[in-house]
């Protein structure tokens, strides 16, 4: 952007779930101004919807809360809910967008988020995030962690608003924030750069008529199922069915339910759902371990890293039932609420049989005002209203300054949302380097005072929470007690601590009291004690002189209608907290400075994405590369399945490399050691050159397979798919040629159970430019599962289309190719048919899949990089860190991570540059206030701490003796759990702070006599112990 | 630790008194320290509250920033001053 208008430093995100809040997170860490719009009333997305994920069980609404409050919290990012994009005009770097949006009726500056309004309202309507399954108010959030908390009033729905009577909501609302005058508004943004990650919807089954949706009860989405499965679903988790609250057994999942039919519904496959109903079942039998599932698929498409060993772990150890057949429809059983289906098993005869309840896998598709969405954004889309991306753009539309992630992009699960959301947030960094930082607004704080030596003079706030607290807990009590306590200076009742006047009141006591220590007692410090640290440290206090006293969410929520247990055990825990806050002490957070450059080891499509991206957002890059040349694996193919040219892209990749002043190569070279930490890397390369650098990203890439069976290595027509790709590019093939191609080859078995994912499409792709280019030759593709996730899907159709057979076999009967003179018999076992079918072919094809690099067991070793079982280097979080690792600074993609295809190499690649430049982009690396503290005059270098820590924060220094790393530490405080000299402190979780707060507890609750006397141990005279 | 009534009279020196059945007030109820991980079994308890599930008031939670800080001397302290069960979560 040398010329033309202004560059703006702020982006515009339009969608809130998990892909848009990644990329708000990514940009407004590396210094712009986010806006995020969402048209719900909270973040979150679907994801907040799913009990558990795939492939590793665990809890989405706790992997995504943090998330949703970082967003919110977030300096740098304004959140803008209900709203919505009417326009776009402008250019890429400076654009203005029209929002418009909807009246909340409930003025968020006032709420408190407390929750009373929600109780008293007395309309109830069917709630649109349990799927219609449960009941919310017509004031209401969305679910209960909504971000932000302010309730909406559903103008559809509330008394008032439609038949001018009711408000109770406003008359029980203390804090005023209730709002019927409230209007639409409508106001402009600037932005530089817009994403759009507004996400898919799910296929409405009611369509399908037969198969009982929306008639019989029992019948239910696989979203409805998620919400059955949550705990903060619609039975808490407990699975009924809908009908008759049974607990339901036998349980039916149908995949495909809008997905790859063509004539009736979407074309594409979904790619989540064979996973997502794999998931399902086995946290069903987690729940009720009588539950027996079943799952009636056509293809089994477990295709992502480790989804194999899932799929077949649910097989094997939790009695998941895959059954391959095609239901045409569901009926009930009169009376009972069972359902009946009929089905042609893989052996071809029918069968009938009974499920106490079915679950439709239905597929991802797109919003139904998709076409005016694109339109307003002045975007194309496909012939299905996706946006037009590529595959070696994946995130790019065809309007410039105008990038998309997420499912909106083409249907995918989790990890490969947040993986584009932050690959879209690289491209606009990558377009605004001019205008970094000059949007953000720097806050300016008192200087702090010294208060370390002094007395503590505690300062305690109750809060009533509205009558959250007070109508369980008599919090007039609790601050008398405090008030009692040896340090306690001062203690007070508020309504709302956390309103803004509540705020006030605490900053005038730190003024007035002399306060050195503040005890606030209301909610959880998970959400809350951020901004009251805050407050603290705009009153000049040392943000860490604070205690949060959890008594709602673990007091008065927990034990309602037993109010003096509850009151007394706020008592217990206030006291708890006011014994450690007056062992609190200040903490200095240091900061490091930041090299901005960046090493990539490994030069292939994916170490060249992210040097290319990392340079245009305006830092140095060294591409370490072990060949001789950049390219890697990608050079020795020539399409994609869509058609795209990879050896012009690795061309053209070269020359933008070559053009590039910031970005060094080296070839020839491999990595000898690096020294140092996040912001601060040294590395000695083979050539003994020295780089040093910020960041390290890992592109080492992978190999193909080359094999062994099928007699690969005694004849020249027998090939690979990539030899053959080469092979049909130089020599058409003769009119009658027969080829045969056998998929799984060294994939999807042990020792090596993957899909190597690439595979399919590779067949696909060769068979299509045979019968293209020779429409009667002959193919025959064996499979075992045709995995064309995605919009894939739609070569398989072609190909199919244009003749090419397909023909199944198992694991344990696999084809035999029998050489005979120039041909090659080839029998197989149809399951089908049910018979050996012997074909005669001139071409034997080989789909081999992936192995990881050899190198990447040594590069392991040398940066602490674990890898999965098939050799594969793990990330730090599998769903929501894809591309980080465990230790800070470090970054993966490509097929180092896990085979892929290209365009998701090219996301990935992004994606970790986004997430290395928002490190590189920081002068000073702040380091994190709660860490462990080491102290070298204690310790004995006894290496237990050195073992025994996950992030390789304790280290051997130069003396020989253990040092401590904090730029690397994370306050877990394992190193100071097992340090046998207690040389290890965490701030804020010293050990006397928790000693006192067991002590103060021990000293007011009821202690058992019988333990009070064997505590004095002197009851018995034969009892020796002292 | 705890030893049963007969191991307790073959070799009384070497016990300290048991708690029985027989000695246990019928209005006792047992107080309960829990070692919360602030990630998880923190936000499981703050979860419990949004959704108003009850359980004894006799249990209390004393934050952790993960269940590797819990140290030893913690759930000795506790036993050592009353405390009848100790739970780790995180």
């Amino acid at each position: 952007m040398e010329s033309g208008p202004q560059q703006i430093g702020s982006v515009v995100i339009v969608g809130a779930g998990i892909g848009g809040m990644q990329a708000a997170l990514d940009l407004a860490d590396s210094g712009f101004m986010v806006h995020l719009v969402s048209k719900d009333s909270a973040v979150g997305g679907t994801m907040a919807m799913l009990d558990k994920t795939f492939p590793t069980g665990d809890c989405a609404m706790c992997m995504i809360s943090p998330r949703m409050v970082e967003s919110s919290r977030h300096p740098n990012i304004k959140i803008h809910t209900m709203a919505q994009v009417t326009e776009v005009s402008g250019v890429a770097g400076n654009f203005t967008l029209k929002i418009s949006q909807k009246a909340r009726y409930v003025d968020s500056e006032k709420c408190t988020g407390c929750g009373v309004c929600e109780t008293k309202c007395p309309k109830k309507v069917p709630g649109e995030f349990d799927q219609g399954l449960a009941k919310r108010k017509a004031i209401f959030s969305l679910f209960p962690q909504a971000v932000p908390n302010t309730r909406v009033i559903d103008p559809d729905h509330c008394l008032y608003l439609t038949k001018g009577r009711c408000r109770a909501c406003e008359k029980y609302c203390d804090a005023n924030a209730i709002n019927f005058d409230d209007t639409p508004q409508e106001f402009n943004l600037k932005a530089g750069a817009v994403l759009l990650t507004p996400g898919l919807d799910t296929y409405d089954p009611t369509i399908q008529q037969e198969l009982g949706y929306g008639r019989w009860p029992n019948v239910v989405t696989s979203l409805q199922f998620e919400r059955i499965l949550s705990a903060s679903g619609p039975f808490k988790g407990e699975i009924k069915r809908p009908s008759d609250s049974k607990h339901p057994k036998k349980i039916a999942w149908i995949q495909c339910v809008g997905s790859r039919d063509p004539h009736n519904a979407n074309p594409w496959c979904s790619s989540v759902c064979c996973m997502y109903a794999t998931k399902q079942a086995v946290i069903a039998r987690e729940h009720d371990a009588e539950v027996t599932p079943t799952i009636f698929y056509n293809e089994k498409r477990t295709f992502g890293k480790d989804f194999d060993k899932y799929a077949d772990r649910a097989r094997d150890e939790n009695n998941v039932r895959y059954e391959r057949a095609m239901i045409s429809a569901v009926y009930e059983e009169a009376g009972t609420g069972d359902l009946f289906m009929r089905y042609v098993d893989r052996h071809g005869s029918m069968k009938d049989e009974n499920f106490d309840m079915v679950v439709l896998s239905v597929g991802l598709q797109p919003k139904k005002d998709a076409l005016e969405f694109a339109r307003i954004f002045d975007i194309s889309t496909d012939e299905f209203g996706l946006p037009k991306t590529s595959r070696l753009s994946p995130i790019e539309t065809s309007r410039p300054g105008i990038f998309v992630a997420g499912t909106y992009q083409g249907p995918k699960d989790i990890p490969e949302t947040v993986v584009q959301g932050s690959a879209a947030a690289a491209a606009a960094m990558a377009i605004l380097d001019k205008s970094r930082g000059k949007e953000v607004e720097e806050v300016s704080l008192p200087p702090e005072k010294e208060t370390g030596a002094d007395e503590p003079r505690v300062g305690v706030i109750v809060c009533h929470c509205g009558i959250n607290i007070s109508q369980t807990v008599d919090v007039e009590k609790v601050a008398e007690n405090a008030a009692k306590q040896p340090s306690v200076a001062h203690a007070e009742t508020v309504i709302y601590a956390c309103a803004p006047d509540g705020q006030e009141r605490i900053k005038e006591l730190i003024k007035e009291k002399g306060l050195n220590r503040v005890v606030v007692a209301s909610c959880t410090p998970r959400t809350h004690e951020p901004l009251f640290q805050d407050t603290i440290r705009e009153a000049g206090l040392n943000k860490y002189l604070f205690e949060l006293a959890d008594i709602r969410e673990q007091c008065s929520w927990c034990h309602m209608g037993q109010n003096e247990v509850a009151t007394q055990k706020a008592i217990e825990i206030v006291n708890m907290n006011i014994a450690k806050a007056s062992l609190l002490q200040e903490v200095k957070s240091e900061s490091v400075p930041v090299t901005p450059a960046a090493m990539i080891i490994g030069g292939g499509i994916a170490g060249m994405t992210a040097a290319l991206s990392l340079a245009e957002q305006g830092f140095s890059v060294h591409i370490v590369e072990k060949e001789a040349h950049l390219g890697g694996l990608a050079a020795g193919v020539l399409h994609t399945l869509e058609g795209d040219s990879i050896r012009e892209l690795v061309r053209r990749k070269n020359l933008q490399i070559d053009d590039h002043p910031a970005i060094t190569v080296h070839v020839n070279v491999q990595v000898s050691k690096t020294e140092g930490y996040v912001g601060n890397f040294k590395t000695t390369l083979s050539d003994s050159s020295q780089i040093d650098h910020g960041v390290i990203v890992i592109t080492s890439g992978g190999n193909e397979y080359m094999p062994t069976e099928y007699g690969y290595e005694e004849s020249d027509n027998v090939l690979t798919q990539r030899q053959f790709e080469r092979r049909l590019a130089e020599k058409k093939l003769q009119k009658g040629d027969r080829i045969a191609m056998i998929q799984c080859v060294g994939s999807r078995e042990e020792p090596h159970n993957y899909c190597s994912r690439i595979c399919c499409q590779d067949a696909i792709k060769n068979a299509i430019a045979i019968k293209e280019g020779t429409p009667d030759a002959q193919v025959v593709i064996y499979y075992r599962d045709i995995r064309t996730y995605g919009l894939r899907e739609s070569y398989y159709a072609k190909a199919r289309d244009l003749g090419v057979r397909f023909i199944r076999y198992e694991v344990d009967n696999k084809p035999q190719v029998m050489p005979d003179g120039q041909e090659f018999r080839i029998k197989a076992y149809d399951p089908v048919l049910e018979k050996e079918v012997i074909m005669t072919s001139d071409y034997v094809v080989l789909s081999t899949g992936l192995r990881p690099q050899p190198a990447n067991e040594e590069l392991g070793k040398m940066y602490k990089l674990t890898r999965n079982e098939d050799g594969y280097f793990l990330e730090a979080h599998v769903k929501l860190r894809p591309v980080d690792f465990a230790g800070e600074g470090l970054f993966v993609a490509g097929l180092a991570h896990a085979p892929k295809n290209i365009d998701e190499t090219i996301s990935q690649a992004l994606a970790a540059a986004s997430r290395a430049g928002a490190i590189l982009s920081q002068s000073q690396l702040a380091v994190s206030g709660i860490i462990a503290k080491h102290k070298r005059d204690k310790c004995m270098s006894c290496l237990a701490c050195f073992r025994a820590c996950p992030f390789d924060s304790p280290f051997i220094d130069e003396d020989g003796r253990v040092s401590h790393n904090e730029v690397k530490c994370t306050g877990c405080g394992i190193c100071a759990g097992i340090c046998p000299a207690k040389a290890f402190q965490v701030n804020s979780f010293k050990d006397d702070q928790i000693t006192a707060m067991i002590d103060s507890l021990t000293d007011s609750v009821p202690i058992h006599q019988a333990a009070k006397n064997s505590m004095e141990k002197n009851d018995d005279p034969n009892c020796n112990c002292s | 630790m705890t030893q049963t009534a007969t191991a307790a009279e073959t070799e009384p020196e070497k016990t300290v008194k048991a708690l029985t059945t027989d000695n246990i007030p019928a209005a006792w109820e047992a107080q309960i320290l829990a070692f919360a991980c602030h990630y998880c079994a923190f936000a499981a308890a703050d979860l419990a509250g949004v959704m108003r599930l009850s359980y004894s008031p006799n249990v209390k939670i004393i934050r952790l920033s993960c269940t590797g800080k819990l140290d030893h001397s913690y759930v000795l302290r506790a036993f050592e001053r009353g405390i009848d069960g100790v739970f780790v979560a995180g």
